[in-house]
Parts: C-alpha cells; sequence; structure tokens
C-alpha cells in the first residue's frame, strides 16, 4: 500500500508552506505535484490573470488561502472550496476570487493540488472536465485511488468544520 | 523531507492576510445573522438597495470593498465595527520564532518581524461587547 511518505519520497509530491503567524500552528498539510509547485514559484514571483477581480493580487488571494487552510480555520464552502462533482472519489477544488486549484484529499485535511489556473481562463475555456479526468488518470496510475483519497463528497468529509 | 515555502514578502503577505480577513468576517457575521433571523444576501442588497450580484460580488471577493461600503454592510446586518491599530506584542502560549543559530556565538536574539496589526472585528450592536465599546 503507498503511504503519503513514499509518495513524498519518490518526488511525486512535496510539503507547502507559508509563513503562518506565531500564535497559529499548523493544523492541516497541504502538498503538491512538481507542476503545481512551479506554476507557485511563478505566482509568488507575480504572474498573474490578464483582468483581476480581487482587490488583492493573485498571489496574495492564494497566500491568504493557504494560511487560512493549513491554519485549520473554517473555509467557505462553494466559495473558498468545493468537489467539481458529487462522486465516489471526487476532485476538489480550491478557490479564491481570481485563481483555481484543482486536486483531491488524500486523507481529510490533507489536500495535494495538481493543477492551478486563473478562474476567467478556466471559465473561458471550459476546463473542469478536462482536470478531473487528468486528475483521476494520475491517481489511477499511482495506484492511490481507494488508499490515498477521499470517498466522501461533504465539505465534513475532506475537513475538519 | 523536501517542501515548498511559498512566500510571497512580508507587506503582500499582510495585505492578502488583511482583505481575507474582513471579508471572512463578514462571510461570518452574514452566516450568523442568517441563522438568527433568516436574513440573507437578498435581505442586504433590499436593505441597501442595491442589487443581490453586487453583494454576492463583494462578499466573495469579486468586487473592491470601500470603507464606505463595509460600513454599509455592516449597518443593514445591524452590526458594528471594531477597528483599531495595535503594536504586535507575544501573547501567552504562542510560538516563538527562532532567528539565530543554536551553535551560540553570544545571546540568542529574538526577532519579532511582524509589522503593526489591523484588528477588525464584527459585533452586533446590541451585544455587551458592542456596548462597552460605545462607552469606551
Amino acid at each position: 500500500m503507498t503511504t503519503i511518505e513514499e509518495l513524498v519520497e519518490a518526488n511525486v509530491i512535496s510539503r507547502i508552506q507559508v509563513e503562518m503567524h506565531p500564535r497559529d500552528q499548523g493544523l492541516r498539510l497541504l502538498y503538491g505535484t512538481p507542476d503545481f509547485i512551479a506554476w507557485l514559484g511563478e505566482l509568488a514571483k507575480g504572474s498573474g490573470p490578464e483582468r483581476r477581480l480581487g482587490e488583492a493580487t493573485a498571489a496574495e488571494q492564494v497566500d491568504d488561502l493557504f494560511n487560512t487552510f493549513l491554519s485549520g480555520q473554517p473555509l467557505v464552502y462553494m466559495k473558498q472550496f468545493r468537489s467539481i462533482r458529487a462522486e465516489k472519489n471526487a476532485v476538489w477544488e480550491l478557490k479564491t476570487p481570481d485563481v483555481r486549484i484543482f486536486g483531491w484529499f488524500l486523507k481529510k485535511d490533507c489536500f495535494v493540488g495538481v493543477f492551478g489556473n486563473w478562474a476567467d481562463v478556466i471559465k473561458d475555456h471550459d476546463l473542469y472536465r478536462g482536470y478531473r479526468i487528468a486528475i483521476r488518470r494520475m491517481r489511477r496510475e499511482l495506484g492511490v485511488d481507494e488508499t490515498l483519497c477521499v470517498q466522501g463528497v461533504t465539505p465534513g468529509d475532506v475537513l475538519s468544520l | 523531507m523536501t517542501y515548498f515555502h511559498f512566500d510571497i514578502g512580508e507587506r503582500a503577505r499582510h495585505a492578502g492576510r488583511f482583505i481575507g480577513r474582513v471579508r471572512g468576517e463578514l462571510l461570518r457575521a452574514l452566516s450568523e445573522r442568517k441563522s438568527e433571523i433568516g436574513f440573507s444576501q437578498q435581505g442586504l442588497a433590499q436593505k441597501l438597495d442595491t442589487e443581490r450580484a453586487l453583494i454576492n460580488r463583494q462578499l466573495s471577493g469579486e468586487a473592491n470593498l470601500t470603507l464606505r461600503s463595509l460600513a454599509d454592510l455592516a449597518w443593514a446586518m445591524d452590526m458594528e465595527i471594531s477597528f483599531e491599530l495595535k503594536k504586535p506584542h507575544p501573547e501567552a502560549g504562542q510560538n516563538q520564532p527562532m532567528t539565530t543559530s543554536t551553535v551560540g556565538y553570544g545571546q540568542i536574539k529574538y526577532i519579532n518581524g511582524a509589522a503593526k496589526r489591523v484588528s477588525m472585528l464584527a459585533v452586533p450592536a446590541n451585544s455587551e461587547l458592542g456596548q462597552s465599546k460605545k462607552s469606551a
């Protein structure tokens, strides 16, 4: 049976961290694939959508979302996270006004990001289906569909609320 | 263990998290009002004589909030805004980031890198906290 540690060891995923307030403690876990982490690297350097909706920059939005997630604060269902389709082994989306992050929950409170993109690009090109299929294929190839994937689709199945 | 530190710089981090906190507080207040008296985004829009879509965009972060619109939203929810700027100070039980080597060349220094913090909390206008703020 594959474990999270083995995936990390094989460089399939890496842990993602943000600077947290000294009073906060990491209560959830966040991982990313190498491609997703490369995308985050570009985001941190200042890349962003052509037309921004949010008051904060795309990088600021993602930093705030990650901090909220990692420090165990409540996330607003539908506005900050949701499943792409109500199905067993669902693919999940983390959301900010301008950014969408697709991945899945390895375990409760433990998310792995696979794709990141601008919200308007995803909507304009209807990329939801493509990302969902690609993530399901990736999980199958890794052999973690049944072992490292939350089965439920309600918010309480994936996050301690 | 390899890990990626998503670092956007202290200034950007403070701005983004403050904006996120204000919106989170508005959403929390609206949710509270909804469970108490069934107050919805539609109710907010009617009270403010505006469109529900604009309220939705403001709360989801897709439209900018001005101080005026923030005050209006709080008023429409019958909430009071508490706002203060204060110097950061360590709180009991918080983690203390180590910034120096433990090998030790002289005394270990603790550096508190956090800048001035803004605290914003929406409280019901008729709550005890709201009353004490008013009388303070």
